[in-house]
């Protein structure tokens, strides 16, 4: 058996291929994020060493800021859209007693399945200022509200974020709606054998069980917030005027519109480090509080 | 498994008219935009935005399919989900056998390192992924997608089936050996069915992962002919105010293969998805 399971080749044929593959697509590129963003370098022939001129630079950016507010706020937008939703809708579908809860389920996961390409297109005629559904809704509701919902430098980020929420907000459901049915159900009886309203035992019981699925949601949605990039490329093409941009598109313009990779890749390196810090300080927080509501 | 929560009644009304309101946010757009694929524009534009069309016109789905390269970027699509699956899936098992059951030195830091990817945002490493496809020559074929695709969907599926392979008896390899099995033949034939739950589930993840993808096939095909469907969709960005309708058509066209899928495989995706949940956290 120990010759078996010690088989050299075998052992080759299996993970070589993975290795090699990740290795060239993977490992070496992030190294390469790092190293190269300390060199001034436009893509051709390997640029010049310049330390860490290009972090300097990119501090002393405007744009750097802008594009981290507005990472800020798409985070914390889809954040509170997808996970107060996400747990309203189901605990409903878990609890109520009704026909068609997979109806609800499918409903609320299938924007999940769409390309984010479709999603944006199909956002792009709903926002459309003259003809898109939004602003007829409210003409038909009798209510002057038409607005020109991705052309304003203030609340075109807020208009976009909607989007992703939107989109993204099934897959927290499912996530959630999973989690509750793996909780046996003679805690919800002693719960109300204990005189507790539905409420009460949900804030009780469901919250602090499914501490680590809210973990994991809020990972997504946080990190999600701070890599966007296809919602503003599509629908706004980081505008009106750069009021839209985020990290990744500030990397990406750096790079693919101005030819600064060295630059592009001191963005990417930051983005690379704020998502390590959110996934640090997200489990930091979800191990130090102690169980929450329970006593 | 599912719990029957027949004491405990939420206050129903509200939560059941909630549930109603937010299936048709969540559904009425795509309903809308099913809708207007048929219609033209003066219907969508002037005079029936909401409801249903008066006359379905289908020549909108065969303008699309015939003037706006449709088929081309459908094709290239499935080509490119489907290599993509295979490859990734194939890699996946025989890596997790090896680093979960087989005994060797490093395995575990080997494995660590693959799985080191579900931290790397594609976004970050977009530049290098760029310039490694190109100085392997991959560019100008589907390779460009196929390959980079792979790459960042090993991480988790290698996960995924360590998790399985870990649990599995010894004795399934040790009566292969005794019926003189070398290690390939008892993988091929003994190991893998015994994973076939995880197979279709990581399959159908997969597949919606690539069929969607957009942030790399953005930098990665230049060529016409190469684009798959989310990026054949922005072609009408320029100019859709001509003709939504086909518009319309071609993204209910770029949709129907997913949702098919999911209608078709809902728990399924899900338990992958949540199969994800539990990996990441």
């Amino acid at each position: 058996m120990k010759k078996f399971f010690g088989n050299k080749l075998a052992i080759l044929v299996f993970t070589l291929p993975t290795l090699i593959i990740f290795s060239l697509m993977v490992f070496y590129p992030i190294t390469q994020v790092f190293y190269k963003s300390l060199f001034k370098w436009n893509g051709l022939g390997s640029g010049s060493f310049i330390a860490f001129d290009n972090f300097l630079r990119l501090f002393d950016d405007k744009l750097f800021f802008l594009s981290n507010k507005n990472g800020f706020i798409f985070a914390a937008i889809i954040t509170v859209f997808q996970l107060l939703m996400a747990t309203v809708l189901a605990i409903a579908v878990s609890t109520l007693k009704m026909k068609g809860r997979n109806f609800f389920r499918i409903a609320y996961f299938i924007p999940v399945v769409l390309s984010v390409t479709v999603v944006c297109q199909l956002w792009l005629s709903i926002y459309n200022s003259d003809y898109g559904l939004l602003n007829r809704f409210f003409e038909t509701i009798g209510l002057d509200y038409r607005q020109n919902w991705l052309a304003d430098r203030k609340h075109a980020i807020y208009a976009i974020a909607i989007v992703n929420a939107w989109q993204w907000m099934g897959y927290q459901f499912a996530l959630i709606l999973a989690g509750i049915k793996s909780i046996p159900t003679s805690f919800y009886e002693a719960a109300q054998i204990d005189g507790a309203t539905p409420v009460q035992a949900h804030m009780k019981i469901t919250m602090p069980l499914l501490k680590e699925t809210y973990k994991f949601c809020l990972l997504i949605s946080v990190t999600g917030g701070i890599k966007a990039f296809t919602e503003m490329f599509i629908m706004t093409s980081g505008g009106p005027g750069t009021s839209s941009y985020t990290l990744t598109y500030m990397m990406y313009s750096s790079a693919f519109r101005s030819n600064e990779f060295g630059y592009g890749l001191a963005a990417a390196a930051i983005l690379v480090l704020e998502c390590l810090m959110a996934i640090l300080v997200i489990n930091f927080v979800f191990k130090s509080e102690p169980t929450v509501g329970g006593e | 498994m599912r719990p029957k929560l027949k004491k405990i009644k939420l206050s129903s009304w509200f939560f059941k008219g909630f549930l109603w309101f937010y299936a048709f946010i969540s559904l009425y757009p795509l309903v809308w935009m099913v809708l207007y694929s048929f219609k033209n524009n003066d219907e969508i534009f002037v005079s029936n935005p909401y409801g249903l069309p008066k006359v379905f016109r289908f020549e909108n789905y065969i303008n699309a399919w015939s003037q706006y390269n449709v088929p081309k970027y459908f094709m290239n699509s499935l080509i490119v989900a489907t290599a993509t699956v295979v490859i990734t899936i194939t890699l996946a098992m025989m890596f997790s056998y090896a680093t979960s059951r087989m005994r060797w030195k490093g395995r575990n830091f080997v494995r660590t390192y693959v799985a080191l990817g579900m931290f790397i945002p594609v976004q970050a490493v977009l530049i290098p992924v760029t310039r490694m496809v190109q100085t392997l020559g991959l560019s100008g074929s589907h390779w460009a997608l196929i390959i980079p695709y792979t790459a960042f969907n090993l991480s988790f599926s290698t996960l995924v089936f360590y998790g399985f392979f870990v649990g599995l008896p010894i004795e399934l390899e040790e009566a292969a050996c005794i019926d003189g099995a070398n290690i390939f033949q008892t993988f091929f034939k003994v190991i893998v069915p015994t994973v076939t739950p995880a197979i279709a589930t990581l399959s159908i993840f997969t597949f919606l992962n690539a069929w969607n993808e957009f942030i790399l096939a953005n930098v990665l095909v230049l060529d016409q002919n190469l684009k798959t469907l989310p990026l054949g969709i922005l072609f009408f960005q320029g100019q859709f105010t001509t003709d939504w309708g086909a518009m319309g058509a071609t993204m209910v066209i770029a949709s129907i293969p997913t949702v098919f899928v999911y209608t078709l495989f809902s728990n399924q995706v899900e338990k992958a998805i949540t199969v994800g949940g539990a990996v990441k956290g």
